[in-house]
């Protein structure tokens, strides 16, 4: 049967996006296949598609818990209802139902931490696997930036499961990232459809201020001006909840700040309000736009500098994804890339804090549990943070089972944390060169993709080097009054209870 | 003057300085203990009980520094974490009270543990309805959590009828209920409520938007939501749909995990002389549970843990020590020890 008349059927789209049909095509045709695909253009659909025409179930990795959670929602709404999450948010009761009965799903995803587990790879081997889907395939590099040592252990279950089709998803990878997920993987002939990162209705502008006060200034003169919606990031909860609600106290549209110190269901709320029109800007940390599918967003600043173009290309591909006209501004300040260094060594245990770690289990091995868990009172007694103590418990659990003694994991972890360091520099002050290079932003990120630059864009939508013009992305639609209504609570409730259109 | 430090000033008011000022720190967090239970009976303080569950010791000691130094209130010399009422404190609050009087149907200590699922089974069943009678089965349930799915599931079935007829039917009970509250705006609520097409308010949005004070707004909405409760328990024949929102909520339920799954063993009739080997608990751990259980659970008797005439003696104890606090308590019944003790004030509460 055609392709596009399935993706009719099954999705209710008339029309593959770019990369799409080429990565289907590659699995259908049964060959390993590494897709470099950019955010927002459907990397899901990529092992849903297939899922629909081979036989048996569909593997899906997926790092984040939150971002599984968002895409069983999804597929569920969608009316998929053979989908199941398996990850540290079921219960016992939940995950013994789910794995007794795990021959009744099509879809499965699961995060790296579970497949520790004898158990779960037994059963799992018991099933046909007939995909086996690794998404942000880049956490499996050490030279990407957002490396999990759990990711490493994908290659032994790969073979574990009997060298199943294997699709690596990115956005993001250079050159370098690409090879090391394939050797990882075990995979030595793989095709590979790789999009270009150019997202050319982007504009990319950075500017650069003297003083704090004026890098503010701006944010709050550009969000009066900018067409909404908009998305401002910051690297700070603080100093994103502080903005929108001097943002709010201004009377600038409707704002709301999005972290992940929030509760959740306001983060829901929030979200689906940003999602629904209902808001014209969020202040967010980058907890916020993984799973939103928001079309028509006009523009995205960056208050704070991201630790490396990766996440800034991610971030900024939110917006425009109606391939209407859009801008992503950085605003810089000298200085700027203190923050970033301090995110970047706050991820990371330090040494002095990895001695301490491993002397206390030597002395005490109650600590260590089985499973190569460790007892969370450790956490506490050692002061690390959510991230450093995902990567200790990560890094030795992956090094316990290949049975390496406990003083030689230590001096691996110590080097390794200062390898992860001095490359997350590199990334720190690639960043930073690309924010005072005086070329083309377009063409500089391209290079850095090592991608041939040829893109045809008029100087005023490209960027600040090439001349942009903000003026084509000031407000011009004016902002709509709805309100009233939503004041009169009983005419509000019998508006969302009575459908006065319906047929009687 | 903010209405937390109005809060605070009530509450210190009412314990006239007969407990610390962390009392009052248990007491709006809502802790789980005898001592807490019994300050907030014997202080008439019950409607507070649990309504700031994220208050932090410092903001309380901010709260109290700050009206202490406007002369409100005044630090005991010998006990400095004592607090009474000046005499402009009590004019103050007086003023303050007959400006805005205390929530009328706000009930922390019976409705604490019953109002987060109350406000989830709510918003979810509204918006459910909502999507129904437009026929939209597209969207993201702003709920998350399998139980909660499992009940709303249940009630739909059980009112298996025509979508606009559910719509209806909700619409009139819900309209019903939110007008016999005297002095409630149901604004509180309705801006909360996500259905169609259209995203609820968080609850900052909504204060904001009503023009409140954030605290005294989030007081609002639970006094609005134990409203909603009690008139459910009254009237359950005039509600056929909303009745269901107090489906199934066992009394175990308002216990912490690792007390319900003690109260299971007891129930399933294991001797309490075998829950700490079975638990793997310390005995104090499971007698901390057993009197988390007689206070939360109605019908739990306590007359296999201590004697009759024993607990007879500990009543007439309590009831002539005006304070209750346990150490008198056990020096006029030194028979009886501190578990025994707090095991009938637990019940003594009721």
């Amino acid at each position: 049967m055609e392709l596009e008349k399935i993706l009719y059927q099954y999705f209710g789209y008339s029309y593959f996006k770019p990369g799409q049909k080429e990565v289907i095509t590659s699995i259908l045709e049964k060959k390993h296949t590494l897709a470099m695909l950019p955010t927002g253009t459907g990397k899901s659909l990529c092992y849903q598609f297939p899922g629909y025409l081979l036989e048996g179930a569909v593997l899906i990795i997926s790092p984040l818990l939150s971002l599984m959670q968002d895409q069983v929602d999804q597929m569920m709404k969608m009316g998929e209802k053979r989908v199941i999450a398996l990850n540290s948010f079921l219960s016992q009761e939940e995950k013994r139902y789910a794995m007794n009965h795990l021959d009744q799903y099509k879809f499965i995803f699961i995060s790296p931490e579970m497949v520790n587990s004898d158990w779960v790879v037994n059963r799992l081997q018991d099933i046909k696997v007939s995909l086996f889907a690794v998404d942000e395939a880049h956490c499996i590099s050490q030279w990407g930036y957002d490396f999990r040592p759990d990711y490493l252990k994908l290659g032994e279950l790969r073979k574990k499961l009997g060298n199943p089709i294997t699709l690596a998803l990115t956005a993001t990878a250079t050159e370098k990232v690409r090879e090391d997920i394939l050797n990882s993987l075990g995979l030595s002939n793989a095709n590979r459809v790789v999009t270009t990162v150019d997202r050319p209705n982007i504009a990319l502008v950075v500017e650069k201020w003297n003083r704090y006060n004026e890098k503010f200034d701006r944010l709050f003169q550009l969000v009066q001006e900018l067409q909404p919606p908009g998305i401002i990031y910051f690297s700070s909860k603080k100093v994103a909840d502080q903005t929108a609600s001097f943002l709010r106290g201004k009377g600038v549209g409707r704002v709301m700040a999005y972290h992940g110190g929030m509760e959740q269901e306001q983060r829901i709320l929030v979200q689906q309000q940003f999602l629904n029109g209902q808001l014209d800007i969020i202040c967010a940390t980058s907890a916020f736009g993984m799973g939103v599918n928001k079309d028509n967003i006009r523009y995205v600043v960056h208050f704070h500098m991201p630790l490396q173009l990766e996440s800034y290309l991610q971030e900024v591909g939110r917006a425009g994804r109606d391939k209407g006209p859009s801008v992503a501004i950085l605003l810089y300040v000298p200085g700027d890339e203190q923050l970033p260094f301090q995110l970047a060594e706050g991820e990371l245990p330090s040494s002095a804090q990895l001695d301490w770690f491993f002397s206390s289990l030597k002395s005490n091995p109650d600590f260590l549990k089985e499973n190569s868990t460790i007892s969370p009172d450790l956490r506490k007694m050692g002061g690390f943070t959510e991230v450093q103590w995902r990567l200790v418990e990560d890094f030795l659990s992956v090094h316990l089972i290949e049975g390496i003694p406990l003083e030689l994991i230590r001096d691996k972890m110590k080097r390794f944390v200062e390898e992860r360091l001095a490359s997350k520099h590199t990334n720190i002050f690639k960043m930073k060169t690309w924010i005072d290079s005086a070329e083309c932003r377009r063409l500089n990120i391209l290079q850095y993709f090592n991608e041939n630059g040829d893109t045809q864009i008029t100087p005023s939508q490209c960027c600040d080097i090439c001349g942009v013009n903000l003026q084509n992305y000031e407000s011009r639609v004016p902002q709509e009054g709805e309100k009233e209504e939503y004041l009169m609570w009983k005419g509000f409730l019998r508006k969302l209870l009575i459908n006065e259109s319906a047929p009687k | 003057m903010a209405y937390f430090d109005l809060i605070i000033l009530y509450c210190l008011k009412q314990l006239n300085g007969e407990r610390t000022i962390y009392s009052v720190y248990h007491l709006l967090k809502g802790k789980k203990s005898a001592q807490t239970i019994q300050d907030a009976h014997l202080f008439s303080l019950t409607k507070f009980f649990g309504v700031f569950m994220t208050l932090t010791r410092s903001s309380l000691e901010e709260a109290v520094h700050s009206m202490s130094k406007q002369g409100y209130i005044l630090q005991s010399e010998l006990e400095p974490q004592h607090y009474t009422m000046t005499e402009k404190g009590n004019a103050f609050l007086e003023l303050l009270l007959k400006e805005r009087p205390l929530p009328v149907y706000l009930d922390g200590l019976k409705y604490h543990p019953l109002t987060q699922l109350v406000w989830e089974r709510i918003s979810i069943l509204v918006q459910v309805v909502s999507n129904l009678v437009y026929q939209e089965n597209k969207y993201i349930p702003i709920q998350k959590g399998k139980e909660i799915h499992q009940w709303l599931k249940n009630v739909l079935r059980k009112h298996s009828m025509d979508r606009a007829e559910i719509g209806k039917k909700l619409f009139n009970e819900l309209t019903s209920c939110l007008e016999r509250g005297e002095g409630l705006n149901p604004l509180v609520l309705s801006l909360r409520l996500t259905g169609h097409q259209i995203i609820g308010l968080t609850s900052m949005q909504a204060a904001d938007e009503l023009k409140m004070e954030r605290t005294a707004y989030h007081i609002e909405f639970l006094n609005l939501l134990h409203f909603l409760i009690q008139d459910l328990e009254k009237n359950p024949e005039s509600y056929s749909i909303l009745t269901d929102l107090l489906m199934e909520t066992d009394p175990s339920l308002v216990l912490t995990l690792s007390s319900r799954k003690t109260y299971e063993l007891l129930q399933r009739g294991i001797p309490f002389e075998k829950l700490p080997s079975i638990r793997r608990l310390k005995k104090s751990t499971i007698e901390d549970h057993i009197v988390e259980i007689a206070l939360n659970v109605k019908d739990f008797s306590i007359h296999s843990f201590v004697k009759k005439e024993v607990q007879g003696e500990i009543i007439g104890a309590a009831k002539s020590s005006p304070t209750r606090q346990l150490k008198t308590i056990r020096e006029s019944v030194p028979q009886a020890n501190y578990f025994e003790i707090r095991l009938v004030l637990a019940k003594l509460g009721e």
